[in-house]
């Protein structure tokens, strides 16, 4: 029944949006000899150019060609091929092949779907956090318990490389003990040091966004304290070199407080810190840190800890006045004013068992035993409550078998109730129920035939997807009785689920990693090309593009204007660096922007950084990734023992412009194929430097030259006109946004057979303007998210690995 | 040469300041633990592969690895200077060929060892090959607690959609494989090592109580497990059985590690607070845990990266402000080739301070070093083409007759797997293959 339902889904869809095609037979004929005249020259078998033939195939049964037509409609959507400068039909004639081919393909697909069986799940250290915060009010640092996940395909929830090793076995069971004793309030929990750190290149000189008013630098630290008792705060100060604490020449005032509460004020610098500093520097650390050192006794749950200095009034401080925003690195510097550098928490002494009531302890304990004979009854339904939300699916006996036996061990060796449900609970997070997402095949289905998952299946492919955690209580329920295969269940579940807080992940985790973000950290901005790079800016490009891509879901804006949208988000240090007036302190807030350069993620400071190299801008790095997240059209990885490009001594006059080394590069045929659509699209964002500032030189002094020819031929001169070409028709834009995140929320790489349903969700959600939710829905509601391929031969053919937009 | 007493004095300091990145009662615990390794009359062999990125300085015009005489009583090199007090136990061993034409960097990390090329993919079917020290493991690694080890410096989470194109992440984030379909992966984060150690923290009760909670948990994950397998598909049941296997093996390690470890009684063993800020302080903290599994007999075998392919580490610290990738495309500009130079020559110089440590660890009647071979190199040689001909091997054994410099023709195209061969022959294992090689010998003697 669904799977027919889903199946007439797409057929109308394509015979709507289709060409109609009564004369199959002779298109196939004249587009043969246009493959003849214009392709075969490299691909036939002999040259058999990037592993691709077309001499040999079957225009006629383009279905049985499937993967390789899908190769050639990529290329040919991003005008890529024939290659630049070789002669192509002209743009009608090119259209329209393309668009025979698409239909064409598409009417296989919708008569023979293949919905894709993704592998095993198991949950990536992301969604671990995130299922443990949702299931027990608790935040934990997961790399501190569990090795790094692998990735492919450009996400880290990739099922089929989420592979199983003894070390990362390990990690799981080491997490599950932590994890139920820090919930529970186990009193035996180890004493342990916690180190927060503050990065040594983040300017402390100003206020620091969410600590309090009329302070200057330091950090504040959530800090969850599992028991009640005594813990020592200690604080580091940042200092040169040779081990002297900078800034100590003026008296500071540096406070510590818990939940607001000053619970430490100290003056250090001054006189007679200062006058002893140049004898025994070691000796004025030692009183300083000692100095700022304090036992505070607290009750077990989360604390806002802030360690901070108090501004002072009317004086400008001497940092202020340096030249540049970034720190001094000056190694025996002891100038400036200080700054904290790192906190450690250390704790509990006179350890207690909580004495109020956790967010954890109030979740867990949803009942309290009054006396011994109440204690089984309560148990089964604490467990049974926790193991639900876990497993993601109802309890059944076996479980609640299990789960009674450790609650019994616990009981028995801790002495307590409690003790057994913690006991239990650190079962529940050892199995495999918990850790990995099991999908069942149907009972006795044929192999490899289509079949609609289960609603408790679906229900957690919709939770990952959208909240990168387990199903919540209401959309376990809905699914358990049936009611999810209800396409306006499901509608309402999604809408409700967008409007969540939970769905901050799609930000966070989907465009954090198309977009690259995460890679910002390890960007390292030469100090002396940018002097005017620090930390501080790193974090604003971050929290900016987070809030951009959050702000065009929330507010369910066509996804095209993430490109084009007239505002952003910016604090005064960012505000400062775009050169926009008027913004001040450091909290973020909308902005309307009058630069029009500067509009939609290709203005951000995160493209435009993370595409950089250290020293310079990197033009084929931003065409190579405008193609790939913006247009489709990934490039194919340069061949092996490429020569290099010849870098321009920092320090010599002799430099030559990057347009004319590049130029030579391409000069290469075997470079040039790839560069001459790159480059340009690089050079037309040229008037952006490594960090985002705008420049009118480049590095080397020369006159910033933006323009050039993009693949299909047509000429751009700067950013604004590369813009408008990939949002005046966006449909290449809305493929490599729809192929990414039907990636991410498969959890899968795509394959050919999934091109036509990307077509068909850009072609539907380009009806309701490209809204977020639009693309999201069509997303939930398409055949390989609600389906999948029995196992059996032809999975295989089709997990076979190939990516699925070529490479070569 | 270069000032390297800068960096020194920082990390002198970070130990005495108030965060606290050393290990102070690593050194308390180790009698007791080694009490039990001393007793055995032959000290077992103990072996480590430690591997940079990103190629080294090795062009036709300027080659700051390779030593210029072969054979016996050569000349080291710029970047192996740092080893020059225990070059009468060193061996260099050049012209051997690597993944050369393929997967720029991933072929550098994934060939080194198991001399086996990846597979251009990122699905199910990754692939490459079981790599030495997994081999060595199913031989020698007796009854430690941890057949191997694999430790790493470099978090890869940020690498995401930055690996070689149309390969995975996969590749990138490990030099070990299992077998040819699995990589493991490589611990990050002292604490995590270290809890894995010692099992845990607390006291010795805790730790007992811990040890025998897990095994009654693995038991029972076991037997859920084989009633899980009934209900998934073929190709899932492949990872099903994976996770039954390794279940089994968690098992054996906590029975291992109750045996050894649960023998520190009275003492509150307190992990490390994390990952120390700085790149040689962290470092170095991982091979004082390595050095400590060595010495107590926790494992015989590890494997250690002390950056990754891509890396993106600057080292401000020795004057290199650029990014270590960035800068080991040198395009042939003596200036970038220098600095790629101090960046190789720093990372031999940590790797030598470790060795260093092991030569001044007795070990039954001799030092540790004396039973242990070190290999340490990279899987290009010429990072700045990504060439990976003349791949760089520098071994530090105690049993390999050392001043050596081994230069194979590097016309002849002889795997790499031909060392990997000698180098098991003196762990005491004969391969017959191994990759490529079809059992040559590159005369490790």
């Amino acid at each position: 029944m669904r799977v027919s339902r889903i199946l007439l889904a797409v057929v109308s869809a394509t015979l709507c949006g289709g060409v109609a095609n009564a004369q199959s037979g002779s298109d196939a004929a004249t587009y043969k000899s246009m493959i003849d005249q214009y392709c075969v020259d490299c691909h036939d078998p002999i040259e058999n150019r990037g592993g691709l033939s077309l001499d040999d195939v079957d225009f006629t049964k383009v279905s049985q060609h499937a993967k390789i037509f899908e190769r050639v409609v990529t290329k040919m959507r991003g005008a890529s091929m024939p290659p630049v400068g070789k002669p192509r039909p002209d743009p009608a004639t090119y259209d329209k092949f393309a668009s025979w081919l698409e239909t064409e393909l598409d009417k296989t697909a919708a008569v023979k779907p293949n919905p894709g069986r993704p592998a095993l799940y198991r949950l990536n250290r992301e969604e671990y956090k995130n299922v443990v915060r949702d299931m027990l009010a608790l935040n934990v640092d997961v790399k501190a318990l569990m090795a790094p996940d692998n990735s492919s395909y450009g996400f880290d929830n990739v099922a089929d490389v989420l592979n199983i090793s003894p070390a990362l076995l390990e990690g799981y069971l080491a997490a599950a003990d932590r994890i139920s004793a820090m919930a529970i309030g186990d009193p035996d929990l180890p004493r342990e040091d916690s180190v927060y750190r503050v990065n040594q290149r983040l300017s402390q000189n100003e206020h620091i966004e969410g600590l309090p008013l009329g302070t200057r630098g330091g950090l504040a630290i959530e800090h969850y304290f599992p028991l009640d008792g005594t813990y020592e705060i200690s604080t580091t100060f940042l200092k040169n070199t040779l081990s002297v604490i900078r800034g100590l020449e003026f008296p500071h005032q540096f406070e510590i407080s818990v939940d607001g509460k000053q619970v430490k004020l100290i003056t250090m610098g001054g006189t007679s810190d200062y006058s002893r500093l140049l004898e025994n520097a070691d000796e004025v650390r030692a009183a300083v840190e000692e100095r700022a050192r304090v036992r505070v006794p607290l009750t077990a749950g989360s604390h806002r800890i802030v360690l901070t200095f108090l501004q002072k009034t009317g004086a400008v401080e001497v940092d202020q006045l340096q030249p540049f925003e970034s720190i001094n690195f000056d190694p025996v510097y002891i100038g400036g004013i200080p700054s904290v550098e790192g906190a450690l928490i250390r704790g509990p002494f006179d350890a207690k068992a909580p004495s109020v009531e956790t967010p954890s302890r109030k979740v867990v304990f949803s009942c309290k035993p009054k006396s011994t004979r109440d204690e089984a009854k309560c148990a089964d339904q604490i467990l049974s409550k926790l193991a639900r939300t876990a497993y993601r699916r109802p309890v059944n006996d076996t479980d609640m078998k299990v789960l009674r036996e450790f609650y019994a061990q616990g009981r028995q060796s801790k002495g307590t109730f409690e003790g057994g449900i913690q006991m239990g609970l650190r079962r529940i997070l050892s199995s495999p129920d918990f850790i990995f997402r099991m999908e069942k095949d149907p009972q006795g289905i044929a192999a490899a035939t289509p079949f609609r998952i289960s609603d408790l299946e679906l229900a957690s492919r919709l939770s990952f997807f959208l909240w990168s955690s387990a199903p919540d209580a209401e959309l376990l329920d809905i699914a358990a009785k049936g009611k999810l295969s209800d396409n306006k269940v499901l509608e309402q579940q999604v809408r409700r689920m967008l409007a969540d807080p939970r769905s901050e992940s799609l930000a966070t985790n989907f465009a954090s990693q198309w977009l690259r973000l995460r890679n910002l950290d390890s960007q390292q901005p030469d100090s002396y090309m940018f002097p005017n790079f620090d930390e501080g800016l790193r974090e604003a490009f971050r929290t900016e593009t987070l809030m951009f891509f959050d702000s065009i879901m929330r507010d369910d804006r066509n996804v095209v204007d993430l490109l084009t949208a007239d505002y952003t988000f910016m604090n005064e240090r960012l505000a400062r660096h775009y050169g926009v007036k008027g913004i001040y302190g450091s909290d973020f807030r909308r902005v309307k922007l009058d630069d029009v350069a500067r509009r939609g993620l290709l203005g951000q400071g995160t493209f435009l950084m993370v595409t950089a190299l250290p020293t310079r801008t990197s033009p084929v790095k931003r065409g190579a990734w405008v193609l790939e997240n913006l247009l489709a059209n990934p490039p194919p990885s340069p061949p092996d023992n490429v020569p290099a490009l010849k870098e321009n001594a920092i320090d010599t006059l002799d430099r030559e412009p990057l347009r004319v080394r590049l130029e030579r590069h391409r000069a290469d045929p075997g470079c040039a194929a790839c560069h001459n659509i790159m480059d340009p699209i690089g050079f037309s964002l040229e008037v952006f430097d490594g960090i985002g500032t705008k420049r009118a030189k480049d590095e080397g002094g020369l006159a910033i030259d933006s323009s050039g020819s993009l693949a299909s031929g047509k000429k751009i001169n700067g950013v604004n006109e590369l813009r408008d070409v990939i949002a005046k028709n966006p449909e290449r834009y809305m493929s490599a946004f729809t192929e990414k995140l039907l990636t991410y929320a498969l959890g899968r790489g795509l394959e050919y057979y999934d091109m036509p349903v990307v077509r068909n969700i850009v072609k539907t959600s380009e009806h309701d303007n490209y809204r977020f939710s639009s693309v999201v829905m069509e997303i939930v509601k398409s055949t390989p998210f609600q389906m999948k391929m029995s196992a059996g031969k032809g999975e295989l053919s089709a997990s076979a690995g190939q990516p699925a937009k070529p490479v070569q | 040469m270069i000032n390297f007493k800068k960096s020194l004095d920082r990390r002198t300091f970070l130990r005495g300041s108030g965060v606290a990145v050393a290990l102070p009662f690593l050194g308390a615990m180790v009698p007791s633990l080694t009490a039990f390794a001393q007793t055995a009359a032959n000290r077992p062999r103990r072996i480590g592969f430690v591997y940079v990125p990103n190629g080294l300085v090795m062009t036709d015009k300027l080659d700051l690895w390779t030593p210029k005489k072969a054979g016996h009583d050569f000349d080291l090199s710029y970047v192996l200077e740092p080893l020059a007090k225990h070059k009468d136990r060193l061996t260099v061993v050049s012209g051997l060929l690597g993944a050369d034409g393929s997967g720029q960097h991933s072929g550098a990390c994934t060939a080194w060892l198991t001399d086996s090329f990846p597979k251009k993919t990122q699905g199910v079917d990754v692939e490459a090959g079981i790599s030495l020290d997994q081999v060595l493991a199913k031989k020698i690694a007796g009854n430690t607690v941890f057949p191997t080890m694999e430790l790493a410096i470099e978090d890869t989470t940020n690498l995401v959609g930055a690996c070689d194109t149309g390969y995975s992440c996969s590749y990138m984030n490990t030099i070990s494989w299992a077998n040819p379909k699995t990589p493991l992966p490589m611990q990050v984060n002292p604490r995590v090592v270290f809890e894995m150690m010692f099992g845990g923290t607390g006291t010795a009760e805790q730790r007992r109580a811990r040890f025998q909670q897990n095994r009654s948990i693995l038991d029972s994950v076991l037997e859920e497990t084989h009633r899980l397998e009934a209900r998934v598909g073929a190709p899932d049941k492949a990872r099903v059985a994976d996770y039954l296997e390794n279940i089994r093996e968690v098992e054996k390690r906590i029975q291992r590690a109750e045996a050894r470890t649960g023998e520190l009684a009275g003492s509150t063993v307190a992990s490390p607070s994390g990952i120390p800020e700085q790149f040689p302080d962290h470092v170095e903290l991982m091979f004082d845990l390595l050095h400590v599994a060595y010495q107590t007999d926790l494992t015989r075998i590890a494997t250690f990266m002390m950056a990754r392919e891509l890396s993106s580490i600057a080292y401000p610290q020795i004057g290199v402000r650029e990014q270590h990738h960035s800068i080991s495309h040198h395009s042939n500009n003596p200036e970038f080739m220098e600095k790629k130079g101090k960046i190789d020559q720093y990372h031999a110089l940590l790797f030598s301070k470790f060795v260093d440590k092991m030569a001044a660890t007795q070990d039954g009647d001799g030092t540790l070093l004396d039973h242990t071979l070190l290999v340490y190199g990279a899987g290009m040689s010429n990072g700045n083409e990504h060439l990976k001909k003349s791949l760089p091997y520098a071994i530090v054994s105690g049993f390999v007759k050392g001043n050596r410099h081994i230069q194979i023709d590097k016309t002849k195209d002889r795997p790499v797997g031909d060392l990997h061969i000698d180098i098991a022959r003196h762990m005491g294992v004969e391969l017959d293959r191994f990759g490529r090689s079809e059992g040559g010998s590159v005369g490790l003697t």
